[in-house]
């Protein structure tokens, strides 16, 4: 009869959600799996909504959930992890927004920041917009950008938006405020944009003239 | 405000939706961040102290006579340092001179020492704290990468480390000490501090410091590759006399030996220490059926993992079918079910079988913690076995559970196919 010496543990996390935090500070691989394929989906979801379409989308969601796993003490409870991932994730993105900021100080007219503009070729009117669409929020202050993001495409609500970008109700709300006017602003100035735009939200250009 | 975002945000969110680029991204990310959880403690342990060192340092002195606290802190400071050994395998525990210490192929194993130094094992190593002293202690790498980092103390320390032949005496630094026994070479890499190498292998100790790096090949004739500074090292005051080379590697023979032969009928701690070829090996020694008719559910788990990840699927199949069979109705062996489903998936291509696994894990687990994943992957296997409308049912079923889940992306484009 063979006498077992060392506690065997299976590599697949089998157990709940309520031992899913221990398994994360455990650094049980098992664990990590299961944390990243449960919220991996909703954070990218955020950079996406922050930044819009990014070749650095990829890189950034690792940068969160490592983060995470490394803040993992902070986390008391499960029903927590999806606001307080969101919250990481916004630090992230607006980290990234204002080294692109610096960089494109820095490198102007670089061959690197030409590529980037034609690495997707526009294939259909959405993506287009969609395109125009972040380059005129590329043009917002980082802050009022993730307040107007998180607020009107992500569909937070405002609490959850002052929470994820780690601010006061009443700051965000005035970030929201700056943010609405500056974008339909510019989006009067293009006609393309303002056309995809008006098809289902005619109001919203109406109400600012 | 609230038709604004219905409005604007939705039609952007939706074009964003309609990029499909996050599956991919998701994916792409996924490796990365569990490689990085595996081997965090190596990054955490290089700059951590005990945790109990604070306690130790916050004692209140107001009360005690000073004398009594000289006395005291006289004799603590005699004392030999202690040291813990943290594994993924079971909690932390207090480590004892001679004991092996492994890192298995999944997590490393660090080792802290009461005083403010730790070593931290990389994945397949191998190593014992040989002696331990009040300021210092002797360790043997018998295998494997180690990342070292000693305090620094007022007083000179008095650290050894031995890889075969090769003795490395420390007082304050960092650095990676690497030893492979089947080709006998030894690597040094330091990162702070300096120390000073010698033993068999070379002809004259030698200082290594600070940005140097070191490879020696002690094969049968002393063959030195070296990247160092050149300096023959003074020998220190005060040190004792090293361990004859020849005494260290018999040292290490025997104890490697000793090793073998005891892990040799116990394919669990061969499994545990992440040796899982090994440990499967160890298994169809003793019997693979045996093995099988003996083992607990947990083990018969572990013993399914270990031959699914040493690439032994009918072995895996045969452990977690006996499992099924002699546990029924357990967590484990709905565990099992799924692990059977993904074996089918995976490695097999067998599709409509792997379905039905999920499915069985599905009706014994139907709220069990796999059941997202198990939603997904029979989503995904119904699918590849060319059963549309029960995949596009698993997939309605997925979003309505899990709208944002690993599996959402696959969902959506099976229900637009």
């Amino acid at each position: 009869m063979l006498q077992p010496k060392y506690m065997v543990t299976p590599l697949t996390f089998a157990r709940g959600d309520d031992d899913l935090i221990d398994g994360l500070r455990a650094g049980h691989p098992g664990a990590a799996a299961v944390f990243y394929d449960r919220y991996a989906t909703s954070v990218h979801r955020t950079l996406q909504s922050v930044l819009g379409r990014d070749a650095d989308i990829p890189d950034l969601l690792q940068d969160v959930f490592i983060r995470a796993i490394d803040r993992i003490s902070e986390l008391q409870h499960l029903d927590q992890v999806r606001s307080w991932l969101t919250t990481i994730a916004v630090f992230t993105a607006r980290a990234h927004i204002r080294r692109l900021a610096r960089r494109k100080w820095l490198f102007l007219f670089s061959p690197d920041q030409t590529r980037q503009r034609h690495l997707e070729p526009p294939s259909s009117d959405a993506r287009r917009a969609l395109r125009e669409t972040y380059r005129t929020l590329d043009t917002l202050p980082a802050n009022e950008r993730i307040a107007f993001v998180l607020r009107y495409i992500d569909g937070l609500t405002l609490p959850e938006a002052a929470a994820a970008a780690s601010t006061s109700l009443a700051t965000l709300k005035r970030r929201l405020s700056r943010a609405e006017k500056k974008f339909i602003a510019r989006v009067r100035e293009q006609p393309l944009l303002e056309q995809w735009l008006q098809e289902g939200t005619r109001w919203t250009l109406e109400r600012q003239g | 405000m609230s038709n604004l975002a219905n409005g604007l945000g939705k039609k952007i969110r939706a074009a964003l939706d309609g990029e499909n680029a996050a599956a991919e991204d998701v994916r792409a990310g996924r490796k990365t961040f569990i490689d990085y959880v595996a081997t965090r403690d190596v990054r955490r342990a290089s700059g951590r102290r005990l945790s109990w060192l604070p306690g130790v340092r916050g004692l209140s002195f107001g009360f005690v006579g000073a004398a009594a606290v000289a006395a005291a802190v006289f004799v603590w400071m005699r004392l030999p340092i202690s040291f813990q050994v943290d594994s993924d395998s079971g909690p932390v525990a207090a480590g004892n001179p001679g004991d092996l210490i492994e890192a298995n192929a999944v997590v490393p194993t660090a080792v802290r020492f009461s005083e403010g130094s730790s070593i931290v094992l990389e994945r397949g190593g191998r190593l014992r704290v040989l002696s331990l002293e009040s300021n210092g202690a002797r360790v043997l790498v018998e295998k494997g990468a180690a990342d070292v980092a000693i305090a620094h103390r007022h007083a000179p320390g008095k650290w050894r480390f031995e890889a075969g032949p090769v003795t490395v005496d420390v007082t304050g630094t960092r650095f990676r000490v690497d030893w492979n026994p089947e080709d006998r070479s030894f690597g040094i890499d330091l990162k702070e501090g300096s120390v000073i190498v010698g033993g068999d292998c070379l002809p004259t100790p030698r200082r290594v410091q600070r940005g140097d790096n070191m490879r020696i090949s002690c094969g049968t004739a002393a063959k030195t590759k070296l990247a160092t500074t050149d300096v023959p090292a003074p020998a220190p005051a005060g040190e004792e006399k090293p361990t004859p080379a020849h005494s260290t590697q018999a040292l290490a023979r025997h104890e490697l030996r000793d090793v073998r032969s005891s892990d040799e009928g116990d394919w669990r701690a061969l499994v545990a220490a992440g040796h899982y070829a090994e440990g499967v090996r160890a298994a169809e020694h003793v019997g693979w059926s045996r093995v099988c008719r003996t083992a607990n559910a947990v083990e018969l788990l572990s013993l399914a993992d270990a031959a699914r990840l040493s690439d032994q699927t009918p072995r895996a199949v045969e452990a977690l079918l006996a499992l099924r069979q002699r546990f029924p109705g357990s967590t484990s062996a709905a565990t099992g079910a799924f692990s059977l489903g993904r074996l089918a998936f995976e490695k097999r291509g067998a599709y409509a079988e792997a379905a039905r696994w999920f499915s069985r894990y599905l009706d014994e687990q139907p709220d069990g913690p796999l059941m997202g994943d198990a939603v997904g992957r029979l989503m995904e296997a119904r699918h590849r076995a060319g059963d549309r409308p029960a995949a596009r049912r698993d997939a309605e079923r997925y979003l309505q559970r899990f709208p944002e889940g690993p599996y959402a992306g696959t969902a959506r484009a099976i229900l637009a196919d």
